[in-house]
C-alpha cells in the first residue's frame, strides 16, 4: 500500500500532488493524481474520482479542467487515476488509441491478453478507494465519480454498479451506450469477448434500465457541437429514454457550441463540484 | 451626645471607611488579606457596639496591623466577608436614609416658609380690610354729626323766633295792662270816658289775639336708622374670598388622552379659593367655516378638582377647551383656550399584504382613521417555544408611512402590532399578526392575476379553468392585470437576502414559475423579456418538455424525472435564481443575474390546470450551495 510522491505543487491553498505505486489489480506501476484542498490540512474530506477519457493520463485533468479553485472551495479532495495499465507489454497495446494503453474502459477484461492487467474496474472502484483512504485525511463513507468521454461512462456504470456507494455521479459527454457505439463495441469485444451479454454489466444504459438502489442525481453535460456527438459513439437519448421510463433523476444539459475538449470540460467544472458538493457535504 | 451629631459622625466612619477599602483593593500584598481581616473586626465592632465610644474613627497606621495582632485573634477572621458586605449594604442603607432625612428637612424648610409668607400676606390684607371698614365708620359718623349739628341749629333758630314773639306779645300785653291801669287810676272822669272805650276796644281786640304758646319745632331729632350694612359687608367680607381670577389651563399632558376621551389640568392661583370649575370644549372641526352657523356644539362639565377626564369624544380629533372657576363670590373670567387632541384610534393590519423572510417582515396597514395622524408605532415581541408571548418588545417608531420592514431573527416567531400616534398619544394597539422568520412568506398580488386565473380562498392555489370568460372580463383594462400569460405575481418582501418557495404542480400541467420584476410587461409572456425568468414545462405529443427561460432563451436540457414539487430558490447576494426537483432534491436550473431590481415570484398556466405555492418552508441545505 506504499505510495510514492512525484510531484507536488502548490494549488489553489492546497496542494495538486501526483503519486506511483504498484497496483495489484493491474500488476504495474500506476500513477494517480490527487488535490487535497487547504480543508484536508485539518480535516477529513469527502472524495471524488475523476476518470478521464481516452488518451488520457492523470495529467490532463488536472492541467487542463480547472477543478482545483472549486474543489479548494468546496473541500473535497478529486483523486484522478491513469486511464489505463500502462508499460505491461502486452502485443498489440500501444496499436490503436482507443483500445490498449489510453483506454481501459474502466471494464475487467476476461479475454487474453488483457485480463491480467486490464482491469481498471476493480482498480478505480475497490484498489484505489482503500488505498486513497489508507494514505490521505478522506471521508471513506462519502466518496463520489465523475468523468468525460470514456471516463463519463466508467463513472456511470460505477455508480449504476455500486448503488450506493458513490453519494454523487456526473459526467461530461459520456459514453452514454457502448453497446451501440464504435467505440465500445471495440472495445468491449477486445476485453470481454464476443458474447454481449456480458457487456451489459458495463453499459451504462443496460444497467440504468436494471437500476435498483438509493435515489441517483445524475448530472451530465454534453457539447452540442461535440463531433462524437454526431458521430453516435456518445448515445445519450438512449440513456435518458431508460432514465425517464426508470425515473432515474437526470440533468441532461445540451450545451451549444461546445465540443468535446476539456475547454468544454473547463466550461462547467464548477456546476459539477457544486453538483458533488450538494451530496458530499451534506 | 446629641443624636445628629451621633448620626453624623457615623457617617464620617462609612464614608472614610469606603476610602480605605478603595486602598487597601489597591494594594495586593499578601499581607492583603490579614489587613482586611484586621479591618473587617474593627468595623464589626464599630458597628455592633452602639456607643459612643464605637463612633470615634481611628485611623489607620501607616503600617497593616500584623495578621496575628492581638485584635483579630477572634474567629471574626472568618466572616471578613459576611461583615464586609454587611457593612456595605449598611453603610447603603443610612445613605439612603440621610439623603431621604434631608429631602424631608428641605421639604418642611419649604413648607414652613409657604406658610409665613402666606401669613404674612393675610395678616396686611385684614389689616388693610380693617383700615378700610373704620375709615368707613368715621366717615358715616362725620356725615352723621355735620347733620344733627344742621338740624339742632335750625331748631334753635325757630324757638328763638318764637321767643322773641312771645317777649312782644308780653310787652304788648304789658303795656296794654299798663295804659288799661292808667286809665283807670285817671280822675278825670271825661278824660276817663274818653279813653276808656278804645282801651277797651284794644283789650278785646287784645283778647281776640291768640298767641301760639305751642313749640313751633318738635323736641325729637329726626334719627334716621343708620344704614350700616355696607360696613357689614365690609367686615363680613373679611372672612370672604375675592372671586378667583382666571385658571391657567396646561398643555396637553403625554399620554393623558385615549381615543374618546382627554385628560385635562389646570391651576389657580394660590390665593385663590374655588368652590367648582366649568370645563367648556368643543371639537375643532378643520373643514368647517369660521362663520358655519353649524358650529360645533359646546358642551360643559362641572368640577370641583383641577382636572378632568372628558369623554365621549371623537377619535384623532382637536378640541378647543377652556375653564372657569367659582365660589361664593363669583366666577373668574375664562383662562386662555387651548387645544388637545384625542388619540387615533388603532390601525388595521392588513394581514394579506404582509410578507416576511428569514431576515424580516414587513407589516403593512390601514390608518384605521380618516384624518391623518402623526406616526405609527410598530411593536414586536418574540414568542416563545411554549407560545407564551416573552417580556422581550422593541418598537419601532416615528413610521410616517402604513407600512415598515422590520429586521427580524431567523426561525422565531414574533407577535407583531401597530399603534397610531399623534399628539396626544399612541392609540390602542391594532390587532396582533404572528410573524414566523422560517422561510419566505408571501401571499399573491391578485390584482395582478390573468381574469381566467382564479384563486383559492387561502390565496395559494391558482386555477386556470377552460370555460370560455366573456370578452367583458378580457376587455378589464387594469394595468396591473396580466393581459396574455395566464400569470399572477407573489408579493416578495423586498430584502436582498435569500428567499425560497415551493410550487406543486400537476405532471400534465403546462406551467410557467420563476421572477419577474415588478413592472413586467404584462402583455408579453413570463420568461419572453428581460425582465422575468422563469421555469416552463411543456407538454409535447413525445416528451415532457422543460425550458428555463429568461429574454426568449433557454438552455437545451432534458429531465428525466417530472418534478411536481418544484423547489424556487432566489439568491439576491449572490445572484442565482435555482429550481429544484423537491421529492429528489434534485438541482434542475441555475439563472446567473444580478438582479438590480426587486424581483416578485410570478406563476403562469399555459393550458387548463392549478398550482399551489407552498410558502414559509424553511430553504433546504442544498438549495443555496
Amino acid at each position: 500500500m506504499a505510495v510514492t510522491q512525484v510531484s507536488s505543487n502548490k494549488c489553489s491553498g492546497g496542494f495538486q500532488k501526483v503519486f506511483e505505486h504498484d497496483s495489484t489489480e493491474l500488476k504495474c506501476k500506476m500513477k494517480f493524481a490527487v488535490y487535497l484542498p487547504p480543508k484536508a490540512e485539518t480535516d477529513k474530506c469527502p472524495v471524488m474520482y475523476w476518470l478521464s477519457g481516452l488518451t488520457c493520463t492523470e495529467q490532463n485533468f488536472i492541467t487542463k479542467a480547472g477543478s482545483q479553485v472549486p474543489a479548494a472551495e468546496h473541500g473535497i479532495i478529486i483523486v484522478a487515476p491513469d486511464t489505463s495499465p500502462r508499460g505491461c507489454n502486452i502485443e498489440g497495446e500501444d496499436e490503436n488509441w482507443d483500445f490498449g494503453t489510453g483506454a481501459g474502459f474502466y471494464v475487467d477484461a476476461t479475454q487474453d491478453p488483457w485480463k491480467t492487467n486490464y482491469r481498471m474496474y476493480a482498480y478505480v472502484t475497490e484498489e484505489l478507494p482503500k488505498l486513497i483512504n489508507a494514505n490521505f485525511p478522506t471521508d471513506p463513507d462519502k466518496m463520489s465519480i465523475s468523468g468525460h468521454s470514456m471516463g463519463g461512462h466508467g463513472a456511470l456504470i460505477c455508480a449504476l454498479k455500486n448503488p450506493g456507494k458513490y453519494k454523487a455521479v456526473s459526467a461530461f459527454a459520456p459514453i452514454c451506450n457502448p453497446l451501440q457505439c464504435p467505440w465500445g463495441q471495440k472495445a468491449f469485444s477486445g476485453y470481454l469477448g464476443s458474447d454481449r451479454s456480458t457487456w451489459e454489466a458495463y453499459d451504462a444504459t443496460a444497467l440504468a434500465s436494471s437500476y435498483s438502489g438509493p435515489q441517483l442525481d445524475i448530472l451530465i453535460d454534453q457539447g452540442r457541437d461535440d463531433q462524437f456527438l454526431s458521430a453516435s459513439q456518445l448515445l445519450p437519448d438512449n440513456l435518458i429514454a431508460v432514465c425517464s421510463e426508470k425515473k432515474i433523476p437526470v440533468v441532461f444539459r445540451l450545451q451549444p457550441g461546445y465540443d468535446h475538449s476539456f475547454f468544454f470540460i473547463y466550461s462547467f467544472m464548477n456546476d459539477h463540484i457544486k453538483h458533488h458538493a450538494k451530496f458530499l457535504n451534506a | 451626645m446629641d443624636l445628629y451629631e451621633i448620626r453624623g459622625g457615623r457617617l464620617d466612619v462609612i464614608a472614610e471607611e469606603a476610602e480605605h477599602q478603595e486602598l487597601s483593593r489597591e494594594s495586593t500584598t499578601m499581607a492583603d488579606g490579614g489587613a482586611r481581616a484586621t479591618r473587617g473586626v474593627s468595623t464589626f465592632q464599630r458597628f455592633s457596639v452602639d456607643t459612643n465610644e464605637s463612633l470615634i474613627f481611628e485611623p489607620w497606621g501607616d503600617s497593616l496591623p500584623s495578621p496575628t495582632g492581638a485584635q483579630d485573634g477572634h474567629d471574626d477572621v472568618f466572616k471578613e466577608g459576611e461583615t464586609e458586605s454587611e457593612i456595605v449594604t449598611t453603610r447603603n442603607r443610612l445613605q439612603g436614609k440621610v439623603a431621604e432625612m434631608e429631602n424631608f428637612a428641605s421639604h418642611l424648610e419649604e413648607i414652613f416658609l409657604t406658610v409665613e409668607e402666606n401669613f404674612g400676606r393675610q395678616e396686611q390684607h385684614l389689616e388693610q380690610h380693617y383700615n378700610d371698614v373704620l375709615q368707613t365708620l368715621s366717615q358715616r359718623y362725620d356725615d352723621r354729626a355735620a347733620g344733627l349739628e344742621e338740624e339742632k341749629k335750625g331748631k334753635m333758630e325757630a324757638l328763638y323766633k318764637q321767643l322773641l314773639a312771645c317777649g312782644q306779645a308780653m310787652d304788648a300785653s304789658k303795656e296794654l295792662i299798663e295804659t288799661a291801669q292808667e286809665v283807670y287810676r285817671s280822675q278825670d272822669k271825661r278824660l276817663l270816658l274818653k279813653a276808656v272805650m278804645p282801651t277797651i276796644k284794644r283789650i278785646e281786640e287784645f283778647a281776640t289775639e291768640q298767641v301760639d304758646l305751642t313749640l313751633s319745632t318738635s323736641l325729637e331729632f329726626d334719627t334716621p336708622l343708620a344704614d350700616l350694612s355696607d360696613v357689614k359687608t365690609m367686615m363680613d367680607s373679611i372672612n370672604v374670598v375675592p372671586a378667583p381670577s382666571a385658571p391657567v389651563i396646561n398643555p396637553q399632558m403625554p399620554n393623558s388622552a385615549t381615543q374618546t376621551s382627554l385628560r385635562v389640568c389646570w391651576s389657580l392661583f394660590s390665593d385663590d379659593t374655588v368652590e367648582y370649575y366649568e370645563l367648556y370644549y368643543r371639537p375643532v372641526l378643520e373643514d368647517t367655516p369660521a362663520d358655519s352657523t353649524c358650529a360645533p356644539h359646546v358642551s360643559k362639565v362641572k368640577v370641583k378638582e383641577t382636572h378632568c377626564a372628558v369623554t365621549d369624544l371623537l377619535p384623532n380629533a382637536q378640541y378647543e377647551l377652556w375653564v372657569t372657576a367659582t365660589n361664593t363670590t363669583g366666577i373668574s373670567p375664562a383662562s386662555e383656550k387651548t387645544l388637545y387632541m384625542t388619540v387615533p384610534s388603532p390601525p388595521v393590519i392588513k394581514q394579506r399584504e404582509c410578507t416576511s423572510c428569514p431576515e424580516a417582515a414587513l407589516i403593512r396597514w390601514e390608518s384605521g382613521n380618516t384624518n391623518p395622524v402623526d406616526s405609527y408605532t410598530v411593536e414586536l415581541s418574540e414568542m416563545g417555544t411554549d407560545g407564551a408571548e416573552s417580556g422581550i418588545a422593541e418598537s419601532v417608531v416615528a413610521v410616517p408611512t402604513c407600512q415598515c420592514l422590520i429586521q427580524l431573527q431567523t426561525g422565531r416567531r414574533y407577535l407583531i402590532s401597530v399603534r397610531a400616534v399623534n399628539i396626544g398619544g399612541p392609540s390602542d394597539r391594532s390587532d396582533v399578526i404572528t410573524v414566523s422568520t422560517t422561510g419566505t412568506f408571501f401571499y399573491l398580488l391578485e390584482d395582478t392575476a390573468h381574469p381566467c386565473l382564479s384563486i383559492s380562498e387561502d390565496g395559494f392555489t391558482v386555477f386556470y379553468g377552460d370555460e370560455e370568460l366573456p370578452i367583458s372580463a378580457m376587455a378589464l383594462d387594469d394595468n396591473n392585470t396580466f393581459t396574455r400569460c395566464v400569470a399572477v405575481l407573489g408579493d416578495l418582501i423586498p430584502v436582498r437576502g435569500r428567499h425560497y418557495w415551493e410550487v406543486e404542480v400537476d405532471d400534465g400541467t403546462e406551467f410557467r414559475i420563476g421572477v419577474a420584476s415588478e413592472d413586467t410587461e404584462r402583455n408579453s409572456y413570463l420568461g419572453a423579456n428581460n425582465t422575468s425568468w422563469c421555469m416552463r414545462h411543456i407538454l409535447t405529443p413525445s416528451r415532457h418538455k422543460y425550458e428555463f427561460l429568461h429574454n426568449g432563451w433557454s438552455p437545451d436540457l432534458r429531465i428525466t424525472v417530472n418534478p411536481v414539487r418544484v423547489g424556487v430558490a432566489l439568491d439576491y447576494e449572490r445572484g442565482t435564481l435555482s429550481f429544484f426537483n423537491v421529492d429528489l432534491e434534485q438541482h434542475l436550473h441555475t439563472f446567473q443575474c444580478h438582479f438590480r431590481n426587486y424581483v416578485h415570484p410570478c406563476f403562469g398556466l399555459d393550458n387548463p390546470g392549478a398550482l399551489t405555492v407552498h410558502n414559509r418552508i424553511e430553504a433546504p441545505e442544498y438549495s443555496f450551495i
